[in-house]
């Protein structure tokens, strides 16, 4: 063999025979299979690739050597451009899982007008680059067989529709089911969580969820001897298809989250900032900001992004800035907000750093957890410290190790016991936490941390933190 | 769970499900594209490149080379 770098296969791509995606010294390419090369080879003459790829629908590519294959049976190896991060769809807010459905189904318009289809309709082949969905399988697509229903009808009702109809009619909450089914939610679940009214005014969900899942159930056992001679015979046609995705398209279109907010999308409005407070906040996150940045800092971790105040502070201080919160309506409104601007630097999802997303599927690592994820140059904390320290018992030192694991720099807000904030999550509890001092917060951070610079917030009793990881 | 359940393929009765209902829905929607044939010099070029990609996908636009291009 060469001395070329060994090939490692993606842990999540393990289903398609037709290919699958590896890496060899950090670069991502995709192997495609001889087995495939019909299907491949109209992608490229029917104009779908070119087209898709130059509309931003599907991650662009460019040939890469044979010889880079590690597995027998290869017709081509490709290298997609790469995503900066990868976020997974329980972890994306209501309005970014509706337009990653519409994203799914133009996909599958530009290739049915041009010969073909969508194999799958898995929200996983979706990740978000640029402030927009994308499709990242280049091998999600087929020559489309006259008169056959749509193939992932099941797996976008499952992926897509049956989450959006949840959050939209029930709770916001509920696309963390999406976390529990990675292959999506079962439609029976789906439609015995959704409200009763969904089965009569919803034209849509009375179709492709309720009489779906009641569907599921009749037939899947009176299929007979050889079912899969009764699926082959199920034809339908073209117009027929188009009518069906058309209503698909309408249903998402029709779903809305219900106006109201949660206490942390309000929180931005009403903090206990004086209007000096704030500026003299946003004066030192900016200096501080700059000061990674000009250390060669490339990627921020806004933890606690809230509505992303302090992201777009990091972004203008050159930052490509991940915007995790735990709360989803922070993260639509901050999602919503920058979908308006056309910010392109900044990706919003939905986290909670004391209780990170798990590693998924096949064998725990088919979905990588957020530890797993990790890319920061530097974690920004502002009014982080207490949640974890006294709302949720998260001993200063754990805090410091967690970090230390992140990141290598550091911006973090102190906020002190005497703080109305603090005041408020202590209302309610018996004060334990003898070690939330100052001196107790910089013994536990200077275990991982020198503490390179310490900023007192003008008008308030908060200080901000940069701190460098000790080598 | 009864064992049962491990060997029902819900993609069966989807299939089944998926051609009945494509079956309810596709006469609106030819008569909503017979609506749009007839008007449909007076209505502006949708702009919104998700709409068109479906909303122009009309058996008769089947391969014309506008139905995605904004």
């Amino acid at each position: 063999m060469t001395d070329r770098p060994a090939a490692e296969r993606e842990p999540g791509s393990y289903r398609d025979p037709s290919g699958f995606v590896f890496r060899r010294d950090g670069v991502l390419y995709r192997q495609i299979n001889a087995s495939f090369a019909d299907d491949w080879a109209t992608f490229d003459v029917s104009g779908l690739h070119s087209a898709l790829v130059k509309e931003g629908v599907l991650v662009a590519d460019a040939p890469a050597s044979l010889d880079l294959a590690p597995e027998p049976g290869a017709l081509a190896v490709i290298q997609p451009d790469a995503i900066e991060f990868i976020t997974h769809p329980f972890e994306w807010s209501f309005s970014q899982l509706k337009d990653a459905a519409l994203l799914t189904l133009r996909a599958q318009a530009m290739a049915g007008a041009r010969g073909m289809t969508l194999r799958d309709a898995s929200a996983y082949n979706v990740q978000f680059k640029g402030g927009k969905p994308i499709l990242i399988d280049t091998l999600s697509f087929e020559r489309a067989a006259p008169d056959q229903p749509w193939k992932p009808y099941r797996q976008f009702c499952e992926n897509f529709l049956a989450p959006l109809a949840l959050m939209a009619h029930r709770d916001g909450r509920l696309g963390q089911l999406l976390r529990t089914w990675v292959d999506g939610v079962p439609l029976d679940l789906a439609s015995e969580l959704l409200p009763g009214r969904t089965r009569y005014l919803s034209p849509g969900l009375a179709a492709h969820i309720h009489l779906h899942a009641r569907g599921q159930r009749q037939h899947s056992g009176d299929s007979g001897p050889n079912p899969a001679a009764a699926q082959r015979s199920v034809t339908m046609s073209e117009n027929r298809r188009l009518a069906l995705l058309d209503h698909l398209k309408r249903t998402v279109e029709g779903l809305h989250l219900p106006a109201h907010g949660t206490v942390w999308a309000d929180y931005a409005d009403q903090t206990s900032y004086s209007a000096a407070g704030t500026a003299s906040k946003e004066a030192i996150v900016k200096r501080m900001a700059e000061a990674v940045a000009a250390d060669g800092g490339k990627v921020a971790w806004d933890v606690g992004a809230n509505t992303g105040r302090y992201s777009a502070i990091a972004a203008d201080a050159g930052f490509w800035v991940l915007a995790l919160d735990i709360d989803w309506a922070a993260v639509e409104r901050h999602y919503l907000a920058l979908k308006a601007s056309g910010e392109q630097r900044i990706m919003p999802f939905l986290a909670d750093i004391a209780e990170p997303s798990p590693g998924i599927g096949w064998g725990n690592v088919e979905r990588a957890s957020l530890i797993d994820r990790s890319n920061a140059d530097v974690v920004i904390g502002l009014a982080l410290v207490h949640h974890l320290a006294i709302g949720r018992n998260v001993p200063l030192p754990m805090i410091s190790s967690l970090m230390a694991r992140l990141s290598p720099h550091l911006i973090l807000e102190w906020i002190p016991k005497t703080d109305p904030m603090v005041q408020k999550l202590l209302a309610a509890r018996e004060d334990i936490f003898t070690d939330y001092t100052p001196e107790g917060f910089k013994a536990a951070f200077s275990r991982d941390f020198e503490i390179l610079e310490e900023a007192p917030i003008e008008d308030s009793g908060r200080v901000l933190f940069r701190m460098r990881r000790r080598s | 769970m009864h064992l049962v359940f491990l060997y029902i393929d819900p993609g069966a009765g989807s299939l089944v499900i998926q051609a009945i209902i494509a079956g309810l829905v596709s006469i609106p929607f030819f008569f909503r594209n017979a609506i749009r044939r007839t008007f449909g010099r007076f209505q502006s070029k949708p702009t919104d490149g998700a709409s068109a990609a479906t909303g122009s996908s009309a058996p008769e636009d089947k391969g014309a080379a506008s139905t995605d291009s904004e």
